[in-house]
């Protein structure tokens, strides 16, 4: 007899032939995933298994974050010759707890002596001779006894949701626009859940910005990393470009102009990576660059998709998200990453995309994405 | 070339603290209050230590409680002795303030006190009308610091002690050394105040040590209870090496650093004046009693205090924007706009301070160094 965890997969249920290559990529995420904790995952019989992990609970933490993970449930695994063994154990796992139980169990060894129905009868009556603070209730029970009958016999009550999505890298790569703020990592995470992988994209104005509001991008990429097996960002000198927006350019297209260059810049370092994608934390009317024409102006400037998973939140939403995955904390860490010099008083907030292109014409465009592009360094987290 | 001028926000250890600072690790390590010959040894070397520590501030025939710092110090004797006192009576702090003592007016008013803000003026001085109108017989502590580690400013403390002799003679009071200890001269003897903080690492000593001077007739309850050690005023385990290290602080730091360290400023200001006409020098003027050696506060509009930095540090010359212990907020200074400063000058605020390691050349690099930054910085201004 053992403890183990049972890793328990969501969506890949209803994948049809390419359930294999989904079922191989999530293996892998969890074994990436246990390997911090000593811990050994295996797919078997349509299961994925952990053992020798050396620390349960943050092993079992760990593989809650694993992107196509439904739900872990800590188990005992155990010989399943001896029946009152089994129920001594199913007893004893049920002792302490108190309220209402059923007991389901599963037995894919058709050949066991005891079908499922009476398993559930003889558990359920043991458990409950053994315990007077229990009481049956089929249909809204506050614990579950599961018992599993296959090769071996597998018994849990704790059922731990994970985070669910599609396993990170069966969706293709895409290019995060990755900011200091709240928003773009919580965007991030939205779209490496459904199996995406990320590389990431920071534009840094040193001396505008400190080497600290570097460091904190950096840290939210950890961050992400956790749940996306790692990416590489892409921090690219930006200074130039402003200040030659700030001289040239009208001020009230200045946050516009900008971003339409992070955009184009980010869409070459996506092409680098082989990623098909933009990912940005825009969220509609959130700000003034972010109205539906000013989109479309920042939109215009590339071909790729991009991918707005928050355009329809709230920024209590955002932060929500940004809570639950460990990003706030970090997100709110004072330095800025833009400085105001650079941010117009007034920004037109109904930009038309003509004139925005016509006011850029006063840029050596290209010249300045070459040299931003020369410049941009690249760090694995 | 690598300037640090942030000495207000640390300082480097000298190689004596180090070394002491290593001695004391290696070899004696030993609990002072174990009753064998090298424990004893060691009992002796903290006795030397507070003996130094206490000397270079004339204070030797009171009492000096070693803590983990200023901060820690500051809470001992404004809570410690609020604690001893009759609730409801006044306590006095000046605007300019450190955290510190500032977070220990909201225990204050916790424990039933009422405490009052006394204004700064457009100096960065404590505002001494302000204090003469508020300075009543009820109150029971006046709270100041020795020298503003934003401007530099020395307060009035001997005018202060004479106010509190007239107007409220049973208030003590504190005086916040930790930017003033060994670079202001003071005789704590001679000041009429009751209890003064200082911090090891302001001193080229090591991080985690300071001390609280205690008149010899001033009474503070501790607020860390155990085994009874600095005559039951800061139990726990001494911090020997902490302490040792720190003695010898005290007793190498050189004679002349007060009059170096004012040249500096002057060489600093001087050149940064010449070369940029629209900077701006906070506090009271160079070279007045008023004017600490070791701080110099300058405001370079329209360039943001915070960009300057950050180009200076690709420069390798480290300085601070306002005060390092509260950078991390990035609020406008307190203290600058306290002092009647507007929002825009206090977000162009530098402060250099010096140390004992700073000399001529490192300076005129950093006149160089700010006057070419400024000059790019300050073309590009919000729209």
């Amino acid at each position: 007899m053992r403890e183990i965890l049972l890793v328990r997969y969501g969506e890949i249920f209803l994948k049809g032939q390419n359930r294999p290559f989904f079922m191989n990529a999530l293996v892998k995420q969890v074994q990436r995933a246990v390997k911090p904790f000593d811990g050994h995952a295996w797919l078997h019989d349509g299961r994925i298994f952990v053992d020798r992990f050396s620390d349960m609970e943050e092993c079992l933490q760990a593989v809650t974050k694993v992107f196509g993970v439904h739900s872990v449930c800590p188990a005992i695994e155990m010989e399943k010759d001896s029946f009152d063994a089994i129920a001594d154990q199913a007893v004893h796992m049920m002792e302490n707890l108190n309220g209402t139980f059923k007991v389901v169990s599963r037995r894919s060894d058709k050949r066991y002596p005891m079908d499922s129905p009476a398993l559930n009868q003889e558990l359920g009556y043991r458990i409950l001779k053994a315990n007077d603070q229990l009481s049956v209730d089929l249909h809204h029970p506050q614990h579950v006894m599961n018992v599993e009958i296959r090769d071996l016999c597998y018994l849990y009550v704790r059922v731990v949701p994970a985070v669910g999505g599609m396993p990170v890298g069966t969706g293709g790569q895409a290019a995060l626009l990755l900011s200091g703020g709240i928003d773009s990592p919580v965007a991030g995470w939205m779209i490496a859940k459904r199996g995406v992988r990320l590389c990431a994209v920071h534009f840094h104005s040193y001396p505008y910005t400190s080497d600290r509001a570097k460091e904190k991008v950096l840290e939210l990429a950890r961050q992400l990393s956790a749940y996306c097996c790692g990416l590489k960002v892409y921090i690219v000198p930006f200074t130039h470009i402003q200040t030659e927006i700030h001289e040239k350019c009208r001020d009230d297209y200045g946050t516009l102009l900008m971003r339409r260059f992070m955009m184009r810049i980010a869409e070459r370092c996506a092409r680098k990576e082989g990623a098909k994608a933009l990912i940005t934390g825009e969220s509609i009317g959130q700000v003034a660059s972010q109205t539906i024409e000013a989109l479309q102006v920042t939109n215009s400037v590339v071909s790729m998709p991009v991918f707005r998973p928050l355009i329809g939140f709230d920024k209590s939403e955002i932060m929500d998200v940004a809570r639950k995955i460990g990003t706030l904390e970090t997100s709110e860490l004072p330095y800025e990453d833009c400085c105001t010099v650079f941010t117009p008083r007034h920004p037109a907030t109904h930009p038309i995309v003509e004139k925005v292109a016509a006011e850029e014409e006063h840029l050596e465009a290209e010249a300045l994405i070459e040299e931003a592009m020369a410049g941009i360094e690249i760090v694995a987290v | 070339m690598q300037v640090y001028l942030d000495n207000s926000a640390t300082t480097k250890p000298s190689p004596a603290a180090a070394n002491a600072l290593k001695d004391a690790a290696e070899m004696h390590w030993y609990n002072p209050s174990a009753l064998y010959k090298p424990a004893m040894d060691v009992e002796k070397r903290v006795s030397e230590a507070r003996e130094c520590c206490l000397r270079a501030v004339h204070a030797t025939s009171h009492r000096l409680v070693f803590t983990s710092g200023g901060t820690e110090a500051d809470n001992l004797a404004i809570t410690g002795y609020l604690r001893t006192v009759k609730k409801g009576g006044k306590v006095l702090y000046f605007q300019g303030e450190h955290p510190a003592v500032r977070a220990c007016m909201d225990e204050a008013r916790r424990l039933g006190f009422i405490a009052e803000e006394i204004p700064s003026t457009s100096q960065g001085m404590m505002d001494i009308a302000s204090l003469e109108r508020q300075l009543t017989a009820d109150t029971v502590l006046l709270c100041l610091m020795q020298v503003n580690n934003e401007t530099g400013a020395v307060q009035p403390v001997s005018e202060a002690v004479s106010l509190r002799n007239r107007l409220a003679p049973k208030a003590a009071i504190h005086v916040d050394g930790v930017q003033g200890y060994l670079r202001v001269p003071f005789d704590f003897n001679r000041s009429g105040i009751q209890s003064y903080a200082f911090s090891g690492h302001k001193i080229h000593a090591c991080k985690g040590i300071g001390g609280l001077i205690l008149h010899k007739s001033h009474r503070v309850s501790p607020l860390m209870l155990g085994g009874g050690q600095e005559n039951g005023l800061r139990s726990g385990t001494e911090n020997t090496p902490g302490i040792l290290c720190l003695g010898e602080a005290a007793r190498t730091y050189p004679a002349d650093a007060l009059p170096r360290m004012a040249a500096l400023k002057e060489q600093l200001w001087e050149g940064i004046r010449e070369r940029i006409p629209a900077a701006v020098q906070n506090g009271p003027t160079i070279g007045t009693s008023g004017a600490a050696p070791h701080i110099l506060s300058v405001s370079l509009p329209p360039v943001r205090s915070q960009t300057m930095l950050f180009a200076l540090e690709g420069d390798g010359i480290y300085v601070s924007a306002g005060s390092a212990c509260a950078s991390h907020s990035q609020r406008v200074s307190p203290v600058l706009t306290g002092m009647g400063m507007d929002r825009s000058m206090a977000d162009c605020t530098l402060r250099f301070s010096f140390g004992i390691y700073n000399t001529e050349e490192e300076i005129s690099y950093t006149v160089e160094r700010i006057a070419a930054q400024y000059a790019v910085l300050s073309k590009y201004i919000r729209k």
